[in-house]
């Protein structure tokens, strides 16, 4: 008998293993378990304590920056805003009660604005209940502005973005994505209304990208500044038209622009100067000086990620390579840019070469900024600081609701018979607003016309809200 | 403030409690368990008239010999490493020669196989000579184990007092099911509840006024965790609850059979040879009628009803490879037992039920080595197991009509610790699993107050994390220790088992439900590779139920209150 006691240790081990395995699952609980609550990778509606129908009975209110509010629970559920105009300009940064814009305040944090905790898990007895209130950056009265100008301002509404962020603090001020639709009626999306709604779900601020155009020379102005000695006293001579490579390089409509220096070609947006130093720079430098810039990079806003850009000129031809340095690269040499990139890019010129992260939230209680990972905020160096400083005198300047602005316009052609893109992106200079912004309408035409129109009237409100409530 | 407010906080507060409350009734099952036992006394004592020394003999069953191992060494070069064992036996002591050299001798007469001893009866070892005395002519006090160092002739709790808490628990479970969510039905769980009671103090009451058993902790415990089980299926399916109801029923009946079967142990050995043909049988059966459910085909049905015979195949599967101390030491040969295993698992794994194959595999390990002690009878079949894996793998690639079957058996290990990598996909339950623990937290959401439960097998494969969403955490980690510890109840009671079967079937027994729960909770939290076993006592199906209250038999039958003291 005393050998089967002797032998029956080795089934003991089995206990001992078990109970090994047992403390290691709880150390991976205590680890993981708000990850496994709500798991983003990829992001889809596991958990029907959070997802299902009703599922944001138990969140808290979400408000702009100045308490405004744009979102609450009543005793019939979800109610938004009262104003249509607000509840549709700020859809795809609150947004609705699905988690169809995935992207939105209310989908991507939906756990937390629920209580999770580790203990109570998604039962938190109410009494226990922290607030779970958040309150976002966002200037409720300039993202209107904004909308009303993308949606009213023009013949027709047009589709498009407009952002515009804070660079020294990181704070997104104005986020506005058209298509859009009212959150208290949301479309049911048939065959008849697809083209109208397309992309609707989309936040066309983080989440999209588009072709450049002229927007993109700020990037070409930075390798010249950075690798070209004599750019200053170089002069070019512009007769609207120029073969490079064996093809034509156009400047928009022909118009010749004549004998110009660096900031006079920013300033008439002259595609054959851009070209031209595109090709003196060649593929390597171009693309090295574009992968600095972040245009090939995700960058981090809250704890999702922007769409990631485009610009890969190396073993381009000449020709090629020369509409790459204009913002017009086709093919495998495409560029694309998304709107909060070109903001953050800006930024960073505007700072000294870095800027702040972009954030959408501004307060909550402290449980629930610890879970959505809001106080961890970058940095990133974009420009080197002497190239931001040689940037900020050849870009061209504006004067927008009495503020300081460096901004380019731009047009980018895109095919398929729909109109030009037009770009307004640009930073402004002043202490007491430093704000850096992006606009991109779609089908539209001149960055001029339609983009600045609509960066106008959002800095405008900005201005006026930012410097009566600083 | 209105009454809503009240009954959320009493529902609340029941959540709370419950864990700990758990905790008290498991630790007052184990508790009982070492509490009431004799105190550590020599049974008898063998007496040298030549040396004057007197050896105390403390167990049923005693290897003697000059091995150091056995349990009366006996250093004299003309006895051999293990000479003979003296046992006790109903009828009383007996002494049996296990092929010894220079023989046994009782009052100086040869001895062939048993022969019974009487006190004062001389035995003669080689050339020592003893003389059986009884157990109090030794004086001298003896160290008790450290789990039987507070034996006491009170018991720890009365039995009664035992129950009355475990169906106060199950109340509480039916009380919380009542405040569910949806609202619907809100008086069926009481009527569960009444059920359960009947079959929980109909069970008592026999043990207790018709067996007079004086001990119930075991199958206190048992009845513990069915209820958990029962009740975890209320807000589910509700008539699968009586299903689970019923079949524990059958599993109470099956256990009661089979510890009055094995009363003897010798007899039992004579029907080991039917009970493995039953066995093959059994299995054979499913795969010429079985259906294929999940992938494995080991389901057999008769009409409405369906059963696994791989589950009643392993309470046969404990006890056909073991025997008492003198057949042990006289027959070593396990090749029998050892061509009986590789049958049984190479059918399992031909219905593809590589889950209760591996159990099968591990509880052959354990009672291999349970018996010869030998590490070398384990790493050999491991190594033909490895090797047979990968004989399959080659021969996968080169005939095509087995590599669709591989290839189901790698695709479930395939996403083994990267469930989050194909959450939707190959990792779905098991990412579930983990989403819904987590939403538990410590005390659960609620009985019926979870998701989990819409997810397929939630109620058996991954009854763990329905039960950490619903009840919490704390609970589940309780019922799955619950489990654990009875290998270390089995393993204390070795040495006071009435026979070497009893110790080795026990440890066995409670290794194999170990295995099976530690491939249940690790399967479904990923910590393993996911092999859809149920979780004993818990998860819903009749069999596993039934096949779980019959490896606890053989527990109970370790124990030598179970048949030596009657109330």
């Amino acid at each position: 008998m005393k050998r089967s006691l002797r032998r029956s240790t080795f089934i003991l081990l089995f206990t001992i293993a078990f109970i090994i395995g047992i403390s290691f699952f709880m150390v991976e609980l205590v680890l993981n378990a708000d990850k496994w609550v709500n798991p983003e990778n990829p992001p889809y509606p596991a958990n029907q304590h959070i997802y299902r129908e009703n599922g944001l009975a138990e969140a808290g209110k979400i408000t702009d920056r100045n308490g405004l509010v744009l979102a609450d629970n009543d005793e019939n559920g979800r109610v938004y805003n009262e104003d249509e105009t607000v509840r549709r300009a700020l859809m795809h940064t609150v947004g609705d009660s699905s988690t169809n814009i995935s992207t939105a305040v209310q989908s991507k944090y939906r756990a937390d604005l629920n209580g999770y905790s580790l203990i109570w898990g998604m039962n938190i007895p109410e009494s226990m209940r922290t607030s779970r209130d958040i309150a976002l950056t966002v200037d409720t009265e300039t993202c209107t502005a904004a909308y009303n100008m993308l949606k009213h301002g023009f013949e027709e509404p047009k589709r498009g973005a407009c952002v515009i962020y804070n660079y020294k603090t990181g704070e997104v001020i104005c986020s506005v994505s058209t298509p859009e639709y009212d959150p208290n009626d949301p479309p049911v999306i048939t065959e008849e209304n697809q083209d109208e709604y397309d992309g609707v779900y989309l936040d066309n601020v983080l989440s999209s990208t588009y072709t450049p155009g002229s927007v993109f020379k700020i990037v070409t102005a930075a390798a010249a500044l950075e690798y070209i000695p004599d750019i200053y006293t170089r002069t070019w001579t512009c007769t609207g038209s120029k073969d490079i490579g064996g093809h034509d390089i156009n400047c928009v409509n022909g118009e010749v622009h004549g004998t110009i220096n660096l900031k006079q070609a920013m300033e008439e947006s002259c595609n054959i100067v851009f070209a031209e130093l595109a090709v003196e720079l060649g593929p390597e430098k171009m693309t090295a000086t574009a992968n600095k810039m972040g245009i090939n990079m995700r960058f981090d806003v809250d704890d999702l990620q922007t769409a990631k850009g485009h610009y890969n000129a190396e073993g381009a031809d000449d020709n090629a390579l020369a509409w790459t340095g204009v913002g017009q690269g086709f093919g495998e040499y495409e560029d694309k840019v998304n709107p909060m990139q070109m903001a953050i890019l800006c930024g960073s010129i505007a700072n000294g070469g870095t800027a702040k992260s972009a954030t959408y939230i501004k307060d909550g209680a402290d449980d629930l900024l610890k879970n959505i990972g809001i106080k961890q905020v970058k940095e990133y160096s974009l420009v080197d600081s002497d190239i931001a400083q040689k940037l900020k005198d050849v870009m061209p300047s504006y004067k927008i609701a009495g503020l300081d602005i460096r901004a380019k316009t731009g047009t980018a052609e895109v095919g398929n018979g729909k109109g030009n893109n037009a770009w307004f992106v640009g930073y402004a200079l002043n202490d007491d607003c430093p704000l850096a912004f992006a606009c991109v309408v779609e089908d539209a035409g001149f960055g001029n016309t339609y983009a600045r129109p609509v960066v106008e009237a959002a800095l405008e409100t900005a201005t006026n809200n930012l410097r009566g409530k600083m | 403030m209105d009454l809503s407010v009240i009954t959320d906080a009493g529902v609340i507060g029941l959540r709370v409690l419950m864990p700990f409350f758990a905790i008290i009734i498991v630790y007052q099952c184990y508790a009982a368990m070492r509490r009431r036992r004799r105190p550590e006394k020599p049974l008898v004592s063998l007496y040298n008239p030549n040396s004057g020394g007197m050896i105390p003999v403390v167990f049923w069953e005693n290897s003697i010999g000059r091995s150091k191992s056995s349990d009366i060494v006996i250093n004299d070069l003309s006895v051999s490493r293990n000479h003979c064992v003296l046992l006790r036996r109903k009828a009383g002591w007996f002494v049996s020669d296990v092929g010894s050299v220079t023989g046994t001798y009782v009052n100086g007469v040869r001895i062939h196989g048993r022969a019974q001893v009487l006190i004062d009866d001389i035995i003669t070892v080689g050339s020592t000579e003893y003389q059986l005395k009884r157990g109090d002519d030794f004086n001298s006090p003896l160290r008790s184990s450290k789990f039987f160092s507070k034996v006491s002739d009170k018991p720890a709790i009365q039995a009664w007092k035992l129950m009355f808490m475990i169906t106060l628990f199950h109340l509480f479970m039916a009380v919380e099911a009542m405040f569910w969510n949806e609202g619907k039905n809100v008086y069926s769980p009481l009527i569960l509840f009444g059920a359960l009671a009947v079959v929980e103090w109909g069970f008592f009451s026999v043990s207790y006024f018709a067996l007079r058993r004086v001990n119930f902790e075991l199958e206190a415990l048992g009845l513990f965790l069915t209820g958990i089980g029962v009740f975890m299926l209320v807000r589910q399916v509700e008539r699968s609850a009586y299903t689970q109801l019923i079949a524990a029923g059958l599993g109470i009946v099956l256990y009661c059979v089979i510890v009055k079967f094995i009363e003897d142990p010798d007899k039992v050995q004579k029907i080991r040879i039917p009970m493995m043909i039953v066995s093959v049988v059994l299995l054979a059966s499913s795969i010429l009628l079985g259906g294929v459910i999940n992938g494995a085909a080991n389901w057999v049905t008769f009409g409405s009803i369906s059963f696994q015979p791989s589950e009643l195949v392993k309470t046969i599967f404990i006890f056909v490879g073991a025997s008492p101390l003198d057949k042990l030491q006289t027959k070593r040969n396990l090749i029998e037992f050892i061509i009986y295993s590789a049958v049984c698992v190479a059918l399992l794994a031909l219905m593809s039920d590589f889950g209760t194959a591996l159990i099968f595999f591990v509880t052959f390990l354990l009672v291999v080595f349970m018996r010869s002690g030998d590490i070398k009878t384990i790493l050999l079949p491991v190594a033909a197991v490895v090797g047979a894996f990968f004989s399959m793998r080659f021969l996968a690639s080169i005939i095509p009509a087995i590599q669709n079957r591989f290839n189901y058996v790698l695709a479930r290990f395939g996403t083994y610790r990267h469930v989050w990598d194909d959450p939707q996909g190959g990792g779905w339950q098991q990412a579930q699993a983990l989403t819904y623990i987590a939403s538990g937290g410590l005390f659960g959401v609620g009985i019926g107050n979870g998701y989990f439960k819409t997810i397929p097998e939630s109620e058996s494969d991954c009854v763990f994390a329905l039960i950490s969403e619903e009840m919490g955490i704390i609970l589940a980690i309780v019922i799955a220790l619950a489990v654990a510890l009875l290998i270390v109840y089995a393993r204390a009671i070795t040495t006071r088992s009435r026979s070497t079967f009893y110790s080795i079937t026990a440890c066995c027994a409670a290794g194999l439900l170990l295995v099976q729960l530690s491939l249940n909770v690790f399967g479904c939290t990923d910590i393993l590779p996911f092999t859809g076993v149920t979780f004993p006592f818990i998860s819903a199906g009749g069999s596993s139920m039934i096949s779980c209250w019959g490896l606890l038999a053989f527990i109970k039958a370790a124990d030598e209150r179970t048949y030596s003291i009657k109330r």
